[in-house]
């Protein structure tokens, strides 16, 4: 409809413009021409509508996976298990409500040629889902399990989105970041296995990242990743060696100085 | 530690960060922190499940990451092989594009579209290869579409402007498609693609017009002004993205403008031939 009207007063005006600039003789627009203009016209109405409405549904996907990962972030040594569980049932919510209206977008070809409209999202969707696989399991959430839960989302007649690798990699390289936040929490929060783990674990994904990245479709954009990864990796890293130096210097003290805090730590054995 | 009563040698044991000797020991590490060492053990039977899985992590870890290696190593050779096609496509249109050149010399337009046709066909072949190599990953088109999409452009802005010199008219989508012996069911020519390539083209008409008039054509400025207004009118019929199809859109108003110069230029001095009927333009070429 829009197209129509659009078109009208185009022919109007590019006729009056030929009468004023060529010979009588012109006329509008070569209908042929005109009919092949309104085909593409709707072909482009289409595509930016439906582009437009992914990028909505990728942006509620971001902006509901970073509720997620905030919340993981509220934990505490004492309510990590209540935390987590909250966690993992919000990113179901996700999946559920804003996943589900990308799936719904997205069919065949159209994966990867709106990716660029969809992928932020994803990526933050991937970040917020191994987030919460690392912190109830200690492991990386795979690819195939992330997408084995979209399954469901779909109609099972129709190909149903699956997440690709690029987009999981880049969503992985920004879980880095994340869990060096945890890190950083945990050890303030005194607990330092718990940061160890993290260290360790931060250090194996960028281990194996370095061997795919080079490999991948855009690697300009996932190089800059690898850069802030190394940081967070490091920033984890120095968190753990600044308690394990101060914190060998400060034990004396404590035995000596203040022999009570022993003793209030005594009924929380639980041994 | 020998004062210490029984009931807590355990938890000296445990937290054995309290004693200054055992912190050399890097394996204690993880138990050095000083002010809640004890309290830690709350979490002892959530940690050790956790450490049992991190165990099992790293193989599955290094499993996961080869597949991705694989399957991206596979995706990079198959990117490779498109590029070789694209390489070859894209030489093929400079050979066309160097024979149309010679429209702007007064070579008579039948001959060097003679020419340039042979190489549609060579170019057809490589199309067809092109859609072999990309059809061994369905759905993918758009995956490595960034591949040869500016070779695509180049490829229908030429034979646009070879459609345009031989009819008059515009080289519709779907024609050109048929040029290039491509479908859409499998692998078409984007529909933006076709469009920038047709911007493509209009930026070749002010040099023609230009030529056209100084061989002694002088109708061809009017002839290529009503196509151009015409094309750029149905542009506008258009909704178009800040992309770069938008930008090359907005560039084909000076070529317009420059066309217009042109007629005026004619018209002024009287050159036109008046009141003519119109020539048709496939002949063109033979004025």
């Amino acid at each position: 409809m829009f197209a129509f009207t659009v078109a009208g007063t185009n022919i109007q005006s590019s006729r009056k413009r030929v009468r004023t600039m060529a010979t009588a003789t012109a006329t509008s627009i070569d209908p042929s021409m005109k009919d092949a203009f309104t085909r593409y016209a709707e072909y482009l109405n289409d595509l930016n509508d439906k582009r437009e409405r992914i990028v909505k549904a990728s942006r509620d996907v971001t902006m509901n996976s970073k509720k997620v990962i905030f919340q993981v972030h509220r934990m505490s040594k004492y309510n990590k298990v209540e935390v987590i569980e909250k966690a993992e049932k919000d990113l179901v919510a996700v999946t559920d409500q804003y996943m589900s209206q990308l799936v719904k977008e997205l069919q065949g070809t159209d994966f990867w040629k709106l990716r660029r409209a969809y992928s932020p999202g994803i990526q933050e969707y991937v970040e917020a889902a191994t987030f919460c696989g690392f912190c109830k399991n200690g492991t990386l959430l795979k690819l195939d399990e992330i997408n084995k839960t979209l399954l469901r989302l779909s109609d099972p007649s129709i190909e149903p989105l699956q997440i690709n690798v690029l987009d999981y990699l880049l969503g992985v390289a920004d879980l880095t970041g994340e869990l060096m936040r945890l890190a950083i929490g945990r050890i303030s929060d005194g607990e330092l296995e718990f940061a160890e783990k993290i260290c360790t674990f931060a250090r194996d994904i960028y281990r194996e990242l370095t061997l795919v990245v080079p490999h991948m479709d855009d690697s300009s954009d996932m190089k800059t990743k690898m850069d802030v990864m190394l940081q967070s990796v490091m920033k984890i890293e120095n968190a753990c060696f600044s308690v394990h130096v101060r914190g060998s210097e400060y034990i004396p003290l404590l035995g000596s100085n203040d022999p009570s805090s022993f003793l209030v730590g005594v009924p929380d054995i639980e041994i | 530690m020998q004062y210490l009563k029984p009931a807590f040698r355990n938890a000296a044991f445990y937290g054995h960060s309290f004693s200054r000797s055992s912190t050399l020991n890097p394996i204690s590490l993880i138990l050095v922190f000083p002010f809640r060492g004890i309290q830690t053990f709350r979490l002892a039977p959530s940690v050790s499940r956790f450490s049992s899985s991190m165990a099992v992590s790293p193989s599955s870890l290094d499993k996961q990451f080869d597949a991705f290696r694989v399957q991206l190593e596979e995706s990079g050779t198959l990117r490779d092989r498109i590029r070789t096609v694209v390489s070859e496509i894209e030489s093929s249109t400079r050979l066309i594009y160097a024979t149309l050149l010679l429209v702007h010399q007064s070579r008579p337009t039948p001959d060097v579209l003679e020419k340039a046709r042979s190489q549609i066909n060579v170019l057809k072949k490589q199309y067809k290869q092109l859609a072999e190599v990309v059809g061994g990953c369905p759905g993918q088109y758009y995956r490595y579409h960034g591949d040869w999409r500016s070779e695509t452009q180049s490829v229908v802005s030429m034979l646009a402007f070879m459609h345009w010199l031989e009819t008059g008219s515009l080289l519709e989508h779907k024609e050109a498609e048929e040029k290039l012996g491509l479908n859409s069911s499998d692998f078409g020519l984007d529909v933006e693609d076709y469009l920038t390539g047709v911007c493509f083209m209009s930026n070749e008409l002010p040099r023609y017009v230009v030529n056209r008039v100084t061989a002694g054509d002088y109708d061809c400025p009017r002839k290529v002004l009503k196509f151009l207004t015409d094309l750029h009118a149905a542009f506008r019929m258009l909704n178009l993205r800040n992309d770069f199809l938008r930008k090359k859109f907005d560039g084909m108003k000076y070529d317009l403008r420059k066309v217009e110069e042109v007629y005026y230029d004619v018209k002024i001095r009287g050159l036109t031939p008046n009141g003519e009927s119109i020539v048709d333009q496939g002949n063109q070429g033979q004025s």
